[in-house]
This record gives C-alpha cells, sequence and structure tokens, in this order.
C-alpha cells in the first residue's frame, strides 16, 4: 500500500509563470522565426496540465494537435534533471522520465516545476526499486540446514568413493 | 585567484552545491569521482582542439609582415591590423574560458552508488542528474580508448532497459548512466554487482540462481537436505 501522495505534489496542475519568460528567451534564439515559435510556445505553456495521482502521471498540451501522456510510476526507468544556465538564473530544471519503451528521448518531461528536486524525490520514491530491500542473509536456520546437507553430500561422496576404490 | 574565479563563475551559474544521494542506506553511500588523469587528458583535448583556431589567429597576424602588404589601400591595411588585434583577444579569451571550464568540468562530477541506486551529476553551464534504482538496470559495461588506457582511465557505463542507439559519452543517451574517466572502474563494476545480485529481481542475472546461491530462507534449506538425504538413500542401496 503505497502513501497517499504529498500535498506539495497533488497540488502541481500547471507550470510556473517562470516558464513563460524561458520561453520568451527561447524564442528569441530562434531570431527571425521568433513569431511563430513564440505562438507555439505561449500556446504549448497555456495548454500544459500535470496531474499527479496514485497510479502516475498524467500530462495534457496542445490545442489543435492534443496530446495525453499517462504514466505509471512503477515503470519509471530512470529519473533526469536537467537544466541550463538560463533556466537555473530562472529557478526552473526539466525532469525526463524514461521508461522501458523504445526511443532514447524522455518520454515525459515535466517542465516549470520550481520544486523540482521535490518532484525528483518523489518520483525516486514511487520507481521500481527504490524500497526494495535488499534479500535478507540465511537465517541462523538456513544456515544450518544448508551444513547438515553439505554434511549429508560429503559422506555420500565418501561412501561412493570407497565402493570404488 | 584561479579557485576564486572558479567559485564566481559557479555562482553566476548558479550551479547548486553537492548533490544528496538518493534515499538508501546512509553506510551504503559510496561517492566516486573522475580519475586525476581524466583532467589531464581533458587538457589533452582542449590543446588539441584549440590548436586549428591558433593556427587561424597566428596566419592573420603574419598577414602586415607580407612584402606588398604596404601596397594594399590603408582602410584594407587597418582592417586587416585591426582583425589581427581582435582575433589575438579573442584567442586569450577562448583559452582562459576553456581552461577554467575544463577544471569545472572535471570538478563538478559526482558518482553516488547507494545499496537501491545511483546518482550521476555532471556539467556546469548545462548540468545534467540522473537517478536510477538498481531494480532497473539492464547490463554494465567498461570501455576504455587507447588514450584513456593510456592514462589508466575507463568509462563505466549502467545502462537500464530501453530503445534507442548507444551514443557517446556526454551526449544524451537517456538509458545509460556513464561514470566517466574514472580510475578504478573494476572497483566500481564488483560494487554494483554485488549490490545487483542481493536484489531478486534485478535485469541482470537469473533470479532463481541467486536463491539457490543465497539459501535465503529456511525451506529451500530444508529442501536441499531432503535432496541430499534421497541421494545417499539411493547410494547406499546401490
Amino acid at each position: 500500500m503505497q502513501p497517499p501522495i504529498p500535498a506539495h505534489i497533488a497540488s502541481i496542475e500547471k507550470p510556473e509563470e517562470k516558464l513563460l519568460k524561458y520561453y520568451v528567451f527561447q524564442a528569441l534564439a530562434t531570431t527571425i522565426a521568433f513569431p511563430f515559435t513564440m505562438i507555439y510556445l505561449y500556446f504549448h505553456y497555456h495548454t500544459m496540465r500535470y496531474r499527479f495521482d496514485e497510479q502516475g502521471i498524467r500530462m495534457t498540451w496542445g490545442i489543435f494537435f492534443h496530446y495525453e501522456v499517462m504514466l505509471n510510476y512503477a515503470r519509471i526507468q530512470d529519473v533526469h534533471l536537467r537544466s541550463n544556465a538560463l533556466e537555473r538564473w530562472l529557478g526552473l530544471a526539466r525532469i525526463e522520465i524514461q521508461t522501458a519503451s523504445g526511443g532514447s528521448d524522455a518520454q515525459m518531461t515535466l517542465e516549470g516545476l520550481t520544486d523540482h528536486d521535490a518532484v525528483r524525490d518523489f518520483l525516486y520514491s514511487r520507481m521500481r526499486g527504490a524500497h526494495e530491500q535488499p534479500v535478507q542473509q540465511a537465517s541462523p536456520l538456513a544456515a544450518t540446514l544448508v551444513e547438515v546437507a553439505t554434511e549429508l553430500r560429503l559422506i555420500r561422496e565418501g561412501l561412493e568413493k570407497q565402493r570404488h576404490g | 585567484m584561479v579557485n576564486w574565479i572558479q567559485l564566481q563563475l559557479l555562482q553566476a551559474l548558479c550551479v547548486p552545491p553537492a548533490p544528496e544521494p538518493p534515499d538508501g542506506s546512509p553506510d551504503s553511500v559510496r561517492i566516486f569521482r573522475a580519475g586525476e588523469n581524466y583532467y589531464r587528458l581533458r587538457l589533452v583535448w582542449w590543446a588539441l582542439s584549440l590548436f586549428p583556431m591558433t593556427i587561424v589567429v597566428f596566419a592573420v597576424s603574419m598577414i602586415p609582415h607580407a612584402r606588398k602588404f604596404g601596397r594594399l589601400p590603408y582602410w584594407l591595411r587597418f582592417g586587416v591590423e585591426s582583425a589581427a588585434v581582435v582575433s589575438w583577444f579573442l584567442l586569450i579569451a577562448v583559452i582562459v574560458s576553456t581552461y577554467l571550464l575544463q577544471r569545472l568540468n572535471f570538478e563538478q562530477r559526482w558518482y553516488i552508488v547507494t545499496d537501491r541506486s545511483l546518482r550521476i551529476r555532471s556539467g556546469v553551464w548545462s548540468l545534467q542528474e540522473l537517478t536510477m534504482t538498481f531494480a532497473n538496470i539492464q547490463d554494465i559495461r567498461v570501455t576504455a580508448g587507447p588514450l584513456q588506457g593510456y592514462f589508466n582511465l575507463a568509462d563505466l557505463e549502467v545502462r537500464s532497459a530501453g530503445g534507442g542507439a548507444a551514443r557517446k559519452p556526454g551526449e544524451t543517451d537517456q538509458h545509460t548512466a556513464y561514470f566517466e574517466g574514472v580510475d578504478n572502474a573494476e572497483e566500481i563494476r564488483e560494487l554494483i554487482l554485488d549490490r545487483l545480485r542481493k536484489y531478486r529481481d534485478a535485469g541482470l542475472g537469473d533470479p532463481q540462481r541467486f536463491e539457490a546461491e543465497a539459501a535465503d530462507s529456511a525451506e529451500t534449506a530444508a529442501q536441499a537436505v531432503l535432496e541430499e538425504a534421497r541421494a545417499l538413500r539411493k547410494a547406499l542401496l546401490a
């Protein structure tokens, strides 16, 4: 039974406003394509929605082409936290989530999160293997039984050697 | 002085301090760093990459010394001489800044291994941090090129499941954790393999084999005793 989603994670529903500022810089970098890039990024920002539920993350975006991605926590392979200097100046970072499906690109990229470290830790806590305890060492009873089995084997081998010898 | 400049640069670029280890047993946390020779190797590549630019700057600054240079119009001579001076300043700026980045790139690398997962952080301008649990690891690879071999270094690649072509270190193959330029790759590999063996369903190996080897339950061990007792009876009656 998984613990409930922490309130500060469950309350994340859309990217922070700082992401729009970052998109402006990103669009400026495309020089003459600025108006087109900016229009796309503007709507991308305004339609981006996140939902963290018990099973996984749901992310939707787009107007003309509507996208919806659902990803189960247990299927997460690895979590990347990436940021360039501009994003860090704005206090942002991208969380890229990988599953085992094809392609080397991220299956989901969570953008515009200022509390990115907390989200990363939350995702890590729900990943397969994060809570799994290593197999316990043999119990004293098991260890004794293994010794008994070894003794029996040695007796059998000795007996067989005597017969063949 | 160099340290002070580096510190200012890290602050200006908002680079966060050393990464926190992922959740796991605190006693199991091992933090590895790139080998000291990795910095030397980076310097070799750095010097080689600057070579073409240096040649070009030298060539530009030699133009005003050509015999027929004096016959050129004044504006052209002025332009070439200015370009020569500017290119020298540019070259020095590039040398200094890229040299500092080499050192920072070497220092800003953490390879953290816990009992459950690993976390790798690298980069200065563009920062990457990867967290991967052992339960998802598929294979481990150690590679070393001739130059790395000379410097006694190797890259350790830890891969999780998923498609996509493997790329070179430094690029974004998102399913691979790179322990780049380590001088103890064997030790790290053994440590990861040792911790992987403790998982029944980790990506590597056959879970049943580990179960038998570890004899982790009394039931398994009792089964082994029973089998041996039967074999002994057969041997006695034969």
